[in-house]
Order: structure tokens, then sequence, then C-alpha cells
């Protein structure tokens, strides 16, 4: 019997011969490097940077395996893999990321030649998931689909995919590397927060007097988060795509050669960005990139043509593009008034307009109250999500940077069955862009860089903040939460930003304000010192309850803080941290007497 | 092997653009311009080593041709041992290539072997020190890596420039000389070749037009 699969009509990029053999010998390679690390002949410090280039860390308690879903892009097939990987392998669930990946928390060395070799029978591997190297690159989760899309930035995304893999020249950079790739009006990819950001532009361009097709980056350089959190500065205009390889190799090599590698802290480019200055940065790649700028490394249309097919639409069907009230009344009569309103606030903030009439894309919340760690999904989850792939959305997925997942392609008048489906696998509890749908990383539970835990206060403030009337009369606020300054929750751009830091052995969380994602980014300010653990829920309500107090009208919370300035938030932040403080120094005092 | 030298194997593993991996015993001394047991600055005595030829470091080849400007015969002696293939220069990590054009470019006349540092295996700036190499200056005899270079790196050092490795001497040859057929593909350019390009229709009729 020959059934149709759904692949016929994913819009995703599929292996070809070539991508295949590389990933397959890759395996090989590291299979022979875990052999030699297992028998004594590699030294663990030697092993490491291998390692970590396949995505393997160590961690607190086993070994961690990051799984790379480029540019966050996932088909029901490979959701399946990881979801076997997750119970053969690991305990049963999966750590959807902030760069779209996924990691698995606890494998073993042994076994990760053979999970990656199970990996490569769906087109995935974990290349370059860490390391000091180009890692995996990110962009927009709504790719294709987006309303606001000027340019499908897919294509440009699986192209500097292939050149950056196995990049020999860029295999030990200073330090991480991070790309991300926007084309739309609204920036959903942290773009400015990137070693390199590539925004995407379509215009009738003359070029020496030539009608090119006008597909142009604009280039960023020296964003990020960490220690030094730096926005990108913009460094290059109208860039033909062609010339993306050649202008990327004189960006890298310059960096390459002069990017600090004597300090781990200021061993990222935006160190040298900053210490150059963006004009002196962009004039030493410009001179570099003279003399190689009309080489043979730049893309041909042929490779153009051979990866833009993939990402034409799928097999949508002509529909009637259903109104508000028309989807709505999707719900039957006969359903509760309870079940009536639930389906309304999912519909407001889990589903967003698409680019097709009839069509929308809908988030799945991995952020329930309380429970699991943000972006987390069980064995189960992910084998029912990708039933629900397939049955709704072309057998396709996509990962948020704010670790959920998203069907991109539903019919509106598949809405309500969807809803039902996702509700049966708690993922679609409706706070998408609300304060519970916190960022975090795995933070000191896993992870051996953390300086303190995140994953308990994102429970305690989800528990904390456990009512969706108060939730969505707050509406959109972003609460990102890192377990150290390395930023992995994106502590940086959230507008509450709690950061975890170590004070003589002991946990403790600074609070920033006012950041922001998106096209008017912003790094968040320290309010001033930091709290105890216990004591976070508490100052998020304060902050919280000064904004309900202050707002006007429709203002949110970020729009009130940029309007009222952050005094009055820190005011009532610390108003009971007097008393706090004087308990501490007294103990403090006895505990240095003894 | 002295303290003011760079320990590799006895053997080099020569992987040239055409041919095969293999291995030849080393000729090649490297002195790291430190002083000598003596306490001297001075190029190591080659009358009484194993070795007959011997890699400076570049710093220190523009230092004498500086310093000895006037001191014509000094000048003439060390451009003659290197005339006669005996003198090579090598270049740290953090030797700005691009910024001594000049130099590199007269080289071209004197050295037979160039070879590029790695401090650590770890650090990547001789990458592209051997890229510039051969793309800057279209270097085309042998580049050397040297130092901490480890069986890991062989691959991308291969594919960026390098032909031959003095590899750190604890690091097994027999799996070395394994490295450079791993990978059958590749997806970017580099020294050894184009980026592997699927066989298309178009190009397949451009091979029967040609």
């Amino acid at each position: 019997m020959n059934i149709e699969s759904p692949r016929q009509s994913w819009a995703m990029y599929k292996y070809d011969h070539i991508d295949q053999t590389l990933v397959d010998q890759r395996v090989i390679q590291f299979r022979d490097q875990v052999a030699r690390r297992l028998n004594g002949s590699l030294a663990e410090e030697e092993f490491r940077p291998l390692r970590l280039q396949n995505g393997l860390y160590h961690q607190r308690h086993a070994y961690m395996l990051r799984v790379a879903i480029p540019y966050g892009l996932l088909s029901s097939t490979q959701l399946r893999t990881l979801a076997d990987i997750s119970e053969k392998y690991d305990r049963g669930y999966g750590h959807f990321t902030t760069r779209q990946n996924i990691q698995f928390n606890w494998v073993t060395l042994e076994d990760t030649p053979d999970i990656l070799a199970d990996l490569a029978k769906v087109e995935m591997h974990a290349i370059q998931t860490s390391g000091n190297c180009i890692r995996n690159i990110t962009s927009d989760a709504f790719a294709g689909v987006a309303g606001d899309e000027y340019v499908d930035p897919r294509p440009i995304c699986e192209l500097l995919r292939q050149w950056s893999t196995l990049h020999p020249e860029f295999a030990h950079l200073p330090r991480k590397f991070k790309f991300a790739i926007n084309g739309a009006k609204e920036d959903r990819t942290v773009l400015l927060c990137h070693d390199v950001g590539i925004e995407l532009k379509k215009s009738a361009n003359i070029n020496n007097g030539e009608l090119t097709d006008g597909l142009t980056a604009d280039i960023y350089a020296g964003g990020g988060m960490g220690r030094t959190p730096i926005l990108g500065s913009l460094i290059k205009t109208g860039l033909p795509w062609q010339l993306l390889p050649s202008y990327l190799t004189a960006l890298l090599r310059v960096y390459n050669r002069f990017g600090r590698r004597d300090n781990l802290y200021k061993a990222r480019i935006k160190i040298l960005v900053k210490a150059l200055g963006p004009e002196e940065f962009a004039r030493q790649v410009e001179g570099e990139w003279l003399h190689i700028k009309n080489g043979d490394d730049n893309f041909t249309q042929a490779e153009w043509n051979r990866v833009a097919k993939h990402f034409t639409k799928p097999a949508y069907q002509s529909l009637a593009k259903l109104s508000p009230k028309q989807v709505l009344e999707l719900a039957p009569a006969e359903d509760t008034a309870v079940n009536k309103a639930g389906f309304q606030r999912w519909l407001e903030r889990n589903v967003k307009d698409h680019q097709v009439p009839g069509y929308a894309s809908v988030i799945l919340s991995l952020k329930p109250h309380g429970t699991v760690a943000p972006g987390d999904a069980t064995t189960a989850q992910m084998n029912a999500i990708a039933d629900l792939a397939d049955q709704y959305s072309f057998g396709e997925l996509r990962v948020t940077h704010e670790q959920n997942l998203v069907l991109a392609d539903v019919e509106q008048a598949q809405l309500y069955k969807l809803w039902q489906a996702a509700k049966q696998q708690y993922v679609a509890l409706p706070n998408i862009g609300l304060l519970t749908d916190i960022i975090a990383c795995p933070g000191g539970d896993f992870c051996s860089l953390a300086n303190a835990k995140s994953l308990p206060i994102a429970k305690a403030i989800q528990e904390r903040f456990d009512d969706l009337d108060y939730l969505f009369d707050l509406g959109d606020i972003s609460v990102n939460i890192s377990g150290c300054i390395n930023s992995c929750g994106h502590h940086h751009v959230g507008n509450i930003g709690v950061l975890g830091v170590d004070k003589d052995g002991e946990e403790w969380y600074q609070i920033t304000l006012g950041g922001e994602q998106g096209n008017q980014a912003a790094i968040g300010k320290v309010i001033g010192p930091s709290f105890y653990a216990d004591e976070i829920p508490d100052v998020i309500s304060k902050i919280i309850n000064t904004y309900t107090k202050q707002r006007s009208a429709d203002e949110s919370f970020i729009e009130a803080y940029r309007r009222l300035g952050v005094a009055p938030f820190k005011e009532a932040a610390y108003q009971d941290k007097k008393e706090h403080a004087k308990k501490k120094d007294n103990a403090e005092v006895m505990g240095s007497a003894a | 092997m002295t303290i003011n030298t760079i320990a590799s194997h006895e053997q080099i593993l020569h992987f040239p653009r055409e041919g095969q991996p293999h291995l030849s015993s080393n000729e090649w001394l490297i002195w790291n311009g430190s002083q000598d047991e003596a306490g001297n600055v001075t190029l190591p005595d080659l009358e009484n080593s194993q070795f007959k030829k011997v890699l400076v470091p570049f710093t220190w080849w523009r230092s004498q041709l500086d310093a000895h400007h006037n001191e014509a015969d000094i000048e003439a002696d060390i451009e003659a041992k290197a005339k006669l293939g005996q003198m090579g220069v090598w270049f740290a990590a953090d030797d700005d290539i691009l910024k001594c054009a000049d130099l590199i470019e007269e080289g071209k006349h004197y050295w037979r072997l160039v070879a590029a540092h790695f401090p650590i295996f770890r650090d990547g700036r001789s990458f592209s020190t051997a890229a510039l190499l051969r793309d800057r200056f279209q270097w085309e005899t042998e580049i050397r890596a040297i130092g901490d270079v480890l069986i890991d790196q062989l691959l991308q050092g291969a594919r960026v420039g390098f032909d031959s490795f003095a590899l750190r001497p604890d690091q097994k040859t027999d799996v070395a000389l394994k490295q450079f057929d791993l990978f059958t593909v590749s997806t970017q350019n580099s020294w050894r070749g184009q980026r592997t390009l699927l066989q298309s229709a178009s190009s397949e009729a451009n091979l029967v037009n040609a």
C-alpha cells in the first residue's frame, strides 16, 4: 500500500546526498573521537572542544547533548525521533532552548555516537551547537507565514547553515559566534543581541547600472548579552545576498585574527567591535573583503535554486478568511461558558495572523504554570505534538526562541478542534506573551556554569501569578531568567530580567527592568542590590502593582516603564528591603564572631 | 631537543595538495628565538645538530634585516643560508602578516619552508594565517603547522592551506594518517578544492557542450 506521506507538501529543506554524507561522516568522526577519549589516548582537556563542537556538554549530573534545530524548523518525523531519543537515552523529556534547539540532560558519553546516528537518519545533527565556532543559525519562528514578512529568510538560513558547517578556518574562534537572520518588519529573532545579525530586505536595486533581483542584507555586528550586553551596530547595508559568504569570511577573519584570546570574558566579537569602534571595524572588514569579494566563495543562482525550491508554500487550500466572530463560533453552541471563554483567550494569545486567507499560526505553550521547566516537553507530548503537526499543519513545526512550539499552517476552521487536542497535552495554556510565558535557562539544577537556580524562580513566579484573569489584565510583559551572566535566559532583554548571582556561595538574584526584544530592542537596567530567591515573587508583585497603579488606559508594562522611568518601580521593589538588610547584617556580625 | 626549540615528532606528516598523506623524517629544527643554554640569542648551531635546516621566528628575521642594515655581511649570511634552502621562517599566532606584505613577498625568494605556530590547539589564528598565505600571497610552496598540533586539527589545517604538520610528539602518527579521508564532501571552498556541488542538469549540459 502506498500511503502518501505528508512530506509531499512540507515546506522544509530536504537533505541531498551531500548533506547526508556530511552528517553520516561526522558521526563516524565523532565515534572515533569518543573511542579515543574512552581508551585514554585523548585527554579530557583536548576532547572538550571536540565534544562541544558536537553539542556535548558535561553538566552537573551527566552529559547534556544539544541537538541543532536549524532556524527552528522541525518536521513531525524529526520530532518523533527526538521523542524516541528522550525515551531511550534520557529521562523522558527534552528541553527546547532560547536558540531554537533542544537539549537532553541525561545522556552518557558512550551513547552519544548512537544518538547522533539516530539523528542523522532524520537529517539532524548536533554540529556546532556549542564551542567557539559559528553556532546553529536562528531565525523567525514564523518565517514564510508571518503577515509582516518581506523576505522569507529560510533559503538564506539554509545556505548559510551549509556554508558555516565544518568551516575549517573558523573552527577555533576566540569565542562562540551566533548568527540571527530576520526578514520581517517586526524582529522576532533578537537580532541585535547576536554576534552577527542579518536583516534581509527586498528592493529594486541598481548595481553598476544593472538591475539586480534586489534581495540584499544589512549586517549588524557586535551584539551580545553575557557580561557586557551590547546591541549590534549596523556595519553594512545593501549587501547583495550572493556576496554573503565572502563578506562573512572577511568579517570572521578579522575577528579570528584580532579578537581577544587572553580573557574569556572579553573574547566575544562585541568587545572587538567596541574597542575598535563600529566604523573602524567595518573599515577593516571592508579592507579584507575587497580582496575576496569577487572570488568563487559566493553563492550562485544555481545554489539558491537548489535550496529555495524546498521552501515553497505547502499545499494550501483555497479558503475564505474567517472573521474573529466566525472563528469563535467554531465552538459548539452547547459548549459551556467557561470553555467558550477559554477558547477565546487562546485565540487571543496563542493564535497569530497568517499570510494566506483561511489559515492561522498557533503557538503551543510549553509554559504550564509551576509544573515543569519552561521549554520542557515529555516524550508523550513530543509524540502527540508530532501527530498534531501531521493532522493540522502539514507535518511541520517551529521552535520559538521563547521556548514554545508553533504549528505554522493551521486552517482557521480547525482551530477549535486543535485547541481541544492541545489541551489534552497541556500545551494550550493561553499565556503567550504574558507574564508566565517565562524564558528561562536550565540554571543551577543542571548547568555547571550557573551561579544560581532559575527553574524554581520561574516556578515560584508562575505559581504567584496563576490567575488568567489577572494575567490578561496585565497584558504583554516578558519575564526572562538566567542562572548566570552567560545570559542563556535572555534576562537582559526581558521587560523584567532576573539574573542569578553568587555571593559568598549563596544564590542571589539581580533584577533588571526595561529590557526589550524586537524593533525597539533595549538592554534592561539593574535596579539595585540583589535579592534572596524567596523574595523574588514579592519583588515581582511590587513591580507589577506599581505598573497597575500608575498605568494609563491601554499602556503596556514596557510603555509605562518608558514613561515613568525606573524610580517608582525601584522604590516599590526595595520597600521592605531595609528590614531584610538589617537582619542580614546582624546575622553576618554574629557569623563573623563565631 | 634544546630549551630554545619547538618540539615535534621526528617525523613530519606531509599531505601535499595533489597527493596522499605520508610521513618523512624531519629535517628542520624550529628555533623559538629565545636564549640558548649559554644565554645567547643566536641561531642554533646546525653544524653539530642532526638537523641541517632551521625555521626562525619571522619577527627575528625582520629584526635582523632591520638591525643589521649596515652590516651587509650578516645580512648576506642569513640570506645566503635562506637561499640555500637552509632557513625558513615561522609565523607566530599574533604576527600580522598583512602588515608585512613586502617582506613576505620578498621571502618567496628565500624561504623554501614557512610555518605557522599554534600556541595551543584551540587557538585558530594560524588557520587564517595559512589561508591568507595561500589566497593573498599565492604562496605555492610548503606551509607547515607547528606547535600544539593535534590529530583533530589536521583536517581543518589541511583545508585552509597547510600541507605539512609537525605533530606534538605525543600524537599517534598512525591515527593522524587516517584523518584526511574522513569526509568526502564539503560545503565551502578551501585551498584543496571547491565545495561539493550537485551534478545538476545544467552542469551536465555544460560538460556535454565542453
